[in-house]
């Protein structure tokens, strides 16, 4: 059994870490459980380091090829760490004027960020169902963490629910796929296995692989799988929110991209159509009704929706050429990435006003650019960058993705590309609203509303990111590029 | 390049003393031009209010013209000259000036009434609160005028055009207060746009004919020449080409604007609705007379009955209008109408028709002086509110005594010469019914002269106000011009072997000749007028003695032929209030209704999925939600029975793709 | 990196840098914010005028040439150049900027907050002025996009009373018609030449001769017409320009209709014609039809609106249909012509808004019926400034307004005989509607006058103390009232730039 422990070296720190949290937590004071915040921020800190000591060192493979650290898996990880920075940093005042339970809350937190971790890295279908259920478990928990509030008593029970059914359906797929493979679980040995598959057993194969995408199709909220994201979003306390839409869904898509790219390539044809329907059911479903919301958090939950269709559509853009696959993973890849900021800071953003506003009413937006101006102008720009107009990153994923769309070409990929700009017009209706009641209307307490530093430092930081990405997006791009897995199947 | 002698058959003097002012003509064009620069940027701060750059300037260009006259008084040739203007695409554009006998004759026209009326704005238009404009706008026209004349090109010639245009758009409405002022203004600057539009696409169609490579007038006329041109081609150019002349010169359909800017001061009308941008229509036609002679015969036909119904309808207006200045008018109408005649007869008549423009410049403008004088005087336009006049105001009664005469054609004064020539053109040339319709209008001319002067100056005052006697600034013009009138007509008198037709004439020259039974017919004609005129108007009576005689052509000539109203009721009023309320509904309701609609889909939409989310697929979560907020407890909620929905619901999920897109039963 | 290259980039930019110094200073210094304003508003014109003064003008060649990779990743790349076809309209957008932020000196429309709107406003001019240099059709459309956001905030912020409905619907417009140009560039990114690129000039060259299939033109010239069509605005996806510049505040309006609308025009120049030449011979037909149509119908608009400020926004429907008919005709004089007609409708419209600005200030009304005439007796400058403006737009000659109508005319009299041969008939009717426009254009202009300048004045603004023109704005008239004057009199100062590269482009497209 072969392990490469520098390899693995992030997610020990991880582990470490959340063992530390848990064994310090017992032995704090009340008035200091906000303590576990900084450590789990230094042992982030601490694994993202050790990340960055694996750039550049090749891919380096453990456990028989089932755990895979390549520039995919780097990529992932690093961005999965950086967002456990971002919701840490937003969730300390949260919680500790919240009265919430603070040692478990990280605790929690980090046991998701771990799983998130290893998802990138796991090639093996147990991996993969670890690793997800590391992400989600806790993800359960925390939606409820609000438990005086109905509203998120409902939302964890109902996130539970939904998500224990999905993995079965999940599990079910898998296990199908295990049987018509022969016993096989690695992503690799599977597409292989798949290429040679008797005709009778190919049906079966197709349900397996339909099985495994509705498990994931929950992760990342997918229409018909979407109903939950509103409701528990809205329910949870806003860093989990932030959480749930952010590391979580980017989660479920680095595990969809491994299996559709590495395991079932080959079948490519069978799914791309229900791909190019759940993108375009999901992107329609998320705009559409995101026109009719007045909460904030269930506004970025509909946009958190849109946007999974986005992403979802360059799996529909998959064909035999490599070249134009390629295309199409780097755009979901740098889409992801910069999804990732701008979502977080909106939700941080969202934190910022929720001090004041605990019902977070898009009206409660009203004249922010006078009483938090740089809050105001941060969610300005994300909102615009959601709704991908310059001069934003947004602009830029969106951008990849209709070039992507374009070069596959052939019918399918024009026509989702127009349904796309169709709706990323509808999209910029709701996403003007906020800016349009941040700087049109005026507040009712106009005095300065008092944010967090780390809060301000975390607006900050994604508005400049995102802006700089717009006047040089080279580096997004090319992360994404040379993250590629495609060929790296059979 | 020589336009009017293309094929020169004529011999010209190679020096002359005046070839220095043909040469420099663009000082005569850039005189009037600076002084409307400084009065406008000076003027008010200067004493007397500027119009001393106006006089002196136009004073300086008049002495200029007559020194280029001079030129082809000794029998000197043409002059071009340009410079470059400006290239677009293969279309070279230049700035030039083209001098011939015809430049040089409309220079001193043109330069000499305007010296007059700026001299007599001085009295007319003292203490007017907007004295200083008037003057700037006065030159300006001047420049325009003159660009008009001396362009050897046709967009220059253009430019000069529209801004007369302009000109005496802001000159009709300067007493912008009384709105009747400024609905005239613009009745006249739309009303000859009319006949412009038409005007600029055969200047485009000559264009066309150089493959856009010039719009120079001799070259267009070359080209034409060359007959590689379909005549029908030609034709048409011609007639959109006199679509300005309709325009500017008030010929039928057209006409309605000029009687109605008689609005504007006095001075005005005589300067630019009587003796010069008027005249510019005819102009042009001389300018272009290659065009028109290579057209078919049937456009010079056109031309000819437009003018003849001119000539005679507008007479007739004349004869029942009670305002002296829009008796006046409806005169210019008519007079002018003889010109363009004169050139629908060809090249006899291009000698003719221009000597007319020539004498009628001087007479006119001395009448309508003398007209404003009166109006000075008395404070009011309607002659039924003058009378016995020349007891008070000798020097305008014998000026304007004299300008009628001229007008009514007798002899030996201006109108006589050139009417008779005319006359003497229409017969050789055969065109019969010219020939009487200048004949009856003539009378009818002499006629409705006499009648203005008897109501004007004959019989007891019958108005409020004291008459006295004009300011030396007002009756020295009248003097001056009532001495070229005498004098100018002269020119032309075949008995002085007719000079001017040695300066204007169209590649070869015509001795005038002089034909005793004509001239003794129109004479008498006029005299005739005049006398029915006397007889008539003798006495003064309340009311009209033609009124009761007459019986409903009265009403028809009271009512303008009812012309005007068609105007206002068929196309005016249509477009203004109707067409244009139409569009902006169409706009409002069904272009902008579709973008609205638009958004109006899109919620709909939007409200259709949210309720599709929220029920179909949502609404056992809902059901689900609501449990859990009544108890408040999540874990009743367990056995609340809500889990098999959920699972019905994701199964159903699941079951429906794998049955679209695994097409397993 | 020296002048040669990097001066149109450092113009460019420049405001950028001075929206974020703006942004950054104390909101109490009002005085140092607006003077900034016009600081750096004027240091990027006195660099656009160093470059045009150090133009070539003999050429037709790119010139101030820079091409740098920017997103290797994707071909994109920072390629920005500068031709007589840019120049004018280049130049124009630093000018009018520049006016503009003297103007705002003294009025800063409500709710004030100096700061944000002058950094919109540079913002602003960064992307216009980037729309006419860029060479890569990635770069054209960031820069074309970045216009929206800028001008969304100045209608919606400091905009009129309907101002949320406008600005959205301005927005929401505009966008939908450039998302679909974008698909025509990446489609023809991908139908390109080989190596795919996004190089405006190798794809001109590329599609100049036909390298693009003739199905393919056809559909990609209608996407990427369409996004040029809704921001001329052609006739019929006009309708967001009255409700823009309605409730846009004055500057917006005078960069609205200024600058922004060429951007459109441009493109049909730059890009759709050149690319995509048989699309072009067979949309002609189309677009004149359209042109004709907006000529005529925005005149009969005109004469019924009760607003003076929309009244000027229908008035320019139609002079950009002038525009459009010019670069219909597919010929070297139309496009000449065309370019001009921007220029000048640049400066007379800009200034109409201008005037319309400063008499709102005097009445606090634009309804024309309110404010009643007699604008001469009170006001006799801003009246006559008013009605040489007026005079100028119904395209009098010897002003600017006239040589692109005339020329378009003229043009449309022949089109291309390479292109539409056999579309003479049908042009030579566009160019009679084109002259009965004229003759309304005329008419509801004049009225206008009437109504507004002339006739008695109202009792009501006896004592209203109406101050006429103020120093600060005859500052920033008086070069438009003189271009107006001297465009009208030496056209060269257009034709001449002009002349070389649309005959480059000409012999380009084999004509």
């Amino acid at each position: 059994m072969d392990v490469d422990y520098h390899a693995l070296l992030p997610e020990f720190i991880l582990a470490g870490t959340i063992l530390l949290v848990l064994v310090v937590d017992v032995f704090l004071p009340e008035r200091t459980k906000w303590f576990a915040m900084p450590l789990g921020l230094v042992g982030v800190v601490a694994s993202l380091v050790a990340v960055a000591t694996l750039i550049g060192a090749g891919t380096r493979v453990s456990f028989g090829g089932t755990y895979v650290v390549d520039e995919f898996a780097l990529l992932f990880k690093g961005f999965f760490l950086v967002t456990a920075v971002v919701v840490l940093s937003v969730s300390l005042r949260y919680f500790r004027e919240g009265g919430f339970y603070q040692g478990e809350y990280y605790f929690l937190l980090l046991t998701s960020f771990l799983g998130c971790v290893m998802m990138p890295s796991s090639r093996d279908l147990l991996l993969l169902f670890i690793a997800l259920e590391l992400v989600s478990a806790p993800g359960f928990l925390m939606a409820a963490f609000r438990k005086g509030d109905v509203k998120s008593n409902e939302a964890g029970v109902k996130f539970f629910i939904i998500g224990v059914l999905s993995t079965a359906v999940m599990l079910f797929g898998m296990s199908l796929i295990y049987g018509v493979t022969g016993g096989e679980t690695q992503l690799a040995e599977i597409a292989s296995a798949l290429a040679d598959v008797p005709g009778e057993l190919q049906t079966l194969t197709y349900a397996a692989i339909l099985f495994v995408v509705v498990g994931f199709a929950f992760k990342v909220s997918a229409f018909p799988f979407q109903f939950w994201a509103p409701d528990t979003y809205e329910g949870s306390p806003v860093p989990v929110a932030a959480f749930l839409a952010v590391a979580s869904a980017v989660a479920g898509f680095a595990g969809l991209l491994q299996l559709m790219f590495v395991a079932f390539a080959e079948q490519h044809e069978f799914w791309v159509p229900i791909f190019a329907f759940l993108s375009v059911a999901t992107m329609s479903v998320g705009n559409f009704v995101a026109l009719r919301q007045t909460q904030m958090v269930r506004l970025l939950a509909y946009s958190g929706i849109a946007q999974s269709g986005y992403i979802l559509m360059t799996f529909a853009l998959v064909t035999d050429d490599a070249a134009s696959n390629r295309t199409a993973f780097a755009a979901g890849v740098a889409y992801i990435l910069i999804y990732g900021i701008m979502n977080l800071g909106a939700f941080a953003a969202t934190v910022a006003v929720s001090r004041r506003h605990p019902a977070l009413l898009i009206a409660d937006f009203a004249g922010l650019r006078e009483t938090a101006p740089v809050i105001a102008v941060g969610m300005a720009v994300f909102m615009i960058s959601l709704a991908g107009v310059p001069p934003t990153g947004g602009f830029w994923g969106k951008l990849l993705i209709f070039q992507a769309a374009i070069e596959r070409g052939g019918g399918l990929g024009p026509a989702l590309a127009v349904v796309m700009l169709v709706n990323s017009v509808v999209s910029v209706f709701y996403y003007l609203l906020v800016p349009r009641q941040m700087f049109l209307r005026e507040a009712a307490d106009r005095s300065r509303l008092r944010v967090p530093a780390l809060v301000t430092v975390v607006v900050g930081a994604a508005t400049i990111a995102l802006v700089g990405i717009f006047v040089l997006p080279n580096p997004v791009a090319r992360l994404a590029e040379i993250s590629s897995l495609v060929g790296l199947g059979p | 390049m020589n336009v009017l002698a293309a094929e020169g058959e004529v011999a010209f003097k190679a020096t002359t003393n005046g070839i220095w002012f043909v040469e420099h003509a663009w000082i005569v064009v850039l005189l009037p031009l600076v002084s409307a620069a400084l009065i406008l940027f000076l003027g008010s701060r200067t004493p007397g209010k500027g119009a001393v750059y106006g006089i002196t300037a136009v004073g300086a260009a008049f002495v200029f013209s007559i020194g280029g006259l001079w030129h082809f008084v000794e029998g000197g040739g043409p002059f071009e000259g340009s410079i470059d203007w400006f290239t677009i695409g293969p279309l070279h554009l230049e700035l030039g000036v083209l001098v011939d006998g015809l430049t040089a004759v409309m220079l001193v026209v043109v330069t000499a009434v305007s010296l007059a009326v700026h001299v007599y704005s001085l009295g007319y238009m003292h203490g007017d609160e907007r004295f200083t404009w008037f003057y700037v706008v006065l030159s300006l026209f001047t420049a325009a005028m003159l660009t008009v004349v001396v362009s050897n090109n046709l967009i220059q010639l253009l430019v000069g055009w529209e801004v007369m245009g302009i000109c005496s758009y802001l000159l009709i409405g300067h007493w912008w207060e009384v709105k009747e002022n400024s609905d005239a203004a613009i009745k006249a600057f739309i009303t000859t746009r009319v006949g412009d539009v038409p005007f600029m696409f055969g200047i485009i169609a000559l264009i066309a004919v150089t493959g856009f490579t010039t719009t120079n007038i001799g070259e267009v006329s070359h080209e034409l020449g060359l007959g590689e041109v379909s005549p029908l081609f030609v034709s048409v150019a011609a007639l959109l080409l006199f679509g300005g002349t309709v325009g500017k010169s008030a010929q039928f359909p057209l006409h309605v604007w000029l009687p109605d800017a008689m609005a504007g001061p006095t001075p005005v009308s005589a300067l630019i609705h009587a003796a010069t941008m008027v005249a510019a229509g005819v102009y042009l036609i001389g300018r272009l007379f290659e065009v028109f002679l290579l057209a078919d015969e049937w456009v010079l036909t056109v031309v000819s009955i437009v003018a003849a119904i001119t000539a005679l309808g507008a007479a007739l207006l004349a004869i029942v209008q009670d305002d002296i200045k829009r008796v006046l008018a409806y005169s210019t109408l008519s007079q002018l109408a003889y010109m363009v005649a004169g050139l629908s007869l060809g090249e006899l008549g291009l000698t003719a028709g221009f000597f007319h423009l020539f004498t009628h410049a001087f007479f006119k403008a001395l009448l309508f002086l003398c007209a404003g004088s009166v109006i000075h005087a008395v404070h009011s336009n309607n002659m039924s509110e003058m009378g016995g006049l020349r007891k008070y105001m000798p020097i305008t009664f014998w000026t304007m005594l004299i300008g009628s005469l001229a007008l009514a054609g007798i002899i030996p004064l201006a109108g006589f010469w050139s009417k008779d020539e005319l006359l003497v053109v229409a017969h050789e040339e055969h065109a019969t019914w010219l020939f009487v319709v200048f004949l009856v209008t003539a009378v009818i001319t002499a006629f409705y002269t006499m009648r203005m002067v008897m109501l004007t100056f004959f019989g007891e005052y019958e108005g409020e106000a004291h008459p006295h006697e004009s300011p030396k600034t007002m009756t020295g013009p009248l003097i001056a011009l009532a001495a070229a009138t005498i004098g100018v007509g002269l020119l032309g008198a075949p008995q002085l072997n007719a000079v001017f037709g040695k300066w204007v004439f169209f590649e070869e020259i015509h001795e005038a000749v002089f034909v005793p039974w004509i001239a003794g017919l129109s004479t008498a004609g006029a005299l005739l007028g005049l006398a029915a005129g006397y007889v008539l108007y003798r006495e003064r009576k309340a009311r009209d003695p033609l009124q009761a005689p007459m019986g409903p052509a009265w009403n028809l000539l009271q009512n303008r032929y009812y012309i005007d109203e068609f105007y206002m009721r068929a196309i005016v009023r249509p477009v203004r209030d109707t067409w244009s309320a139409g569009v902006n509904w169409f706009n409002q309701v069904v272009l902008d209704g579709i973008v609205d609609g638009a958004a109006v889909v899109t919620r709909w939409v939007a409200q259709l999925v949210a309720w599709f989310d929220r029920t179909v697929i949502d609404g056992a979560v809902n059901g689900a939600g609501e449990v859990a907020g009544r108890t408040g407890n999540a874990l009743r909620y367990l056995q609340s029975g809500n889990v098999q929905w959920y699972a019905v619901g994701l199964f159903v999920g699941v079951i429906a793709l794998a049955v679209v897109f695994i097409r397993v039963v | 990196m020296t002048w040669e290259n990097s001066a149109i980039t450092i113009a460019t930019l420049l405001p950028v840098v001075g929206a974020i110094v703006i942004a950054l200073m104390p909101k109490s210094r009002e005085r140092e914010i607006r003077g900034m304003g016009i600081v750096v508003s004027g240091a990027a014109l006195a660099i656009a005028i160093a470059i045009a003064i150090g133009f070539d003008y003999g050429t037709d060649g790119l010139q101030y040439e820079l091409d740098l990779d920017w997103i290797g990743a994707i071909g994109v790349r920072y390629h920005v150049g500068i031709d007589g076809i840019s120049l004018p309209l280049y130049v124009l957008t630093f000018l009018l900027t520049f006016l503009c932020a003297i103007y705002t000196w003294r009025f800063v429309p409500d709710p004030g907050r100096t700061r944000g709107f002058l950094a919109l406003m540079l913002l602003l001019e960064t992307g216009m002025a980037g729309t006419f240099i860029a060479f890569d059709l990635i770069l054209f459309f960031v820069f074309w996009e970045l216009v929206l956001v800028p001008m969304y905030f100045l209608i919606a912020i400091w905009g009129s009373a309907n101002r949320e409905y406008a600005s959205i619907k301005f927005f929401l417009y505009t966008l939908f018609g450039s998302i679909f140009m974008l698909l025509g560039f990446l489609a023809m990114y991908f139908q390109g030449p080989d190596p795919h690129t996004f190089d405006m000039v190798a794809l001109r060259d590329f599609g100049a001769g036909g390298g693009f299939s003739q199905t393919f033109q056809l559909v990609v010239f209608g996407a990427v017409a369409l996004g040029f069509a809704v921001k001329v605005p052609m006739w019929p996806f006009h309708t967001w320009l009255p409700d823009a510049h309605t409730e846009a505040p004055t500057i917006g309006s005078v960069l609205l209709a200024g600058i922004m609308l060429k951007m459109g025009t441009y493109g049909f120049i730059r890009i759709a014609i050149p690319f995509l030449p048989y699309g072009a011979e067979k949309y002609a037909p189309w677009i004149g039809a359209l042109a004709a149509i907006a000529i005529v119908y925005a005149a009969l608009a005109c004469l019924a609106q009760k607003d003076l400020k929309r009244l000027i926004a229908f008035s320019s429907v139609g002079h950009m249909g002038f525009v459009m008919l010019g670069i219909a005709t597919l010929t070297e004089i139309g496009i000449q012509a065309a370019i001009f007609g921007m220029v000048a409708h640049g400066v007379i419209t800009g200034m109409l808004f201008f005037c319309v600005g400063s008499i709102y200030d005097r009445y606090h009304t634009r309804e024309i019926a309110r404010i009643g005439g007699g604008m001469m007796q009170t006001m006799p400058k801003l009246g006559g400034v008013f009605a040489f403006v007026a005079i100028a737009s119904l395209g009098l000659p010897g002003l600017a307004g006239f040589w692109g109508e005339i020329m378009a005319l003229l043009s449309s009299f022949s089109p291309s005989e390479v292109f539409l041969a056999d579309r003479v008939g049908l042009f030579r009717l566009y160019m009679v509607m084109g002259g009965i426009g004229t003759v309304l254009t005329a008419g509801y202009f004049l009225w206008m006058l009437q109504r507004v300048n002339m006739g008695a004045l109202p009792d009501q603004w006896r004592q209203a103390g109406l101050r006429d023109v103020l120093a600060v704005e005859w500052v920033s008239w008086l070069p438009l009232l003189a271009l107006i004057l001297v465009l009208g009199l030496y056209p060269r100062l257009v034709f001449g730039v002009t002349d070389d590269a649309v005959g480059g482009l000409m012999r380009l497209l084999g004509s």
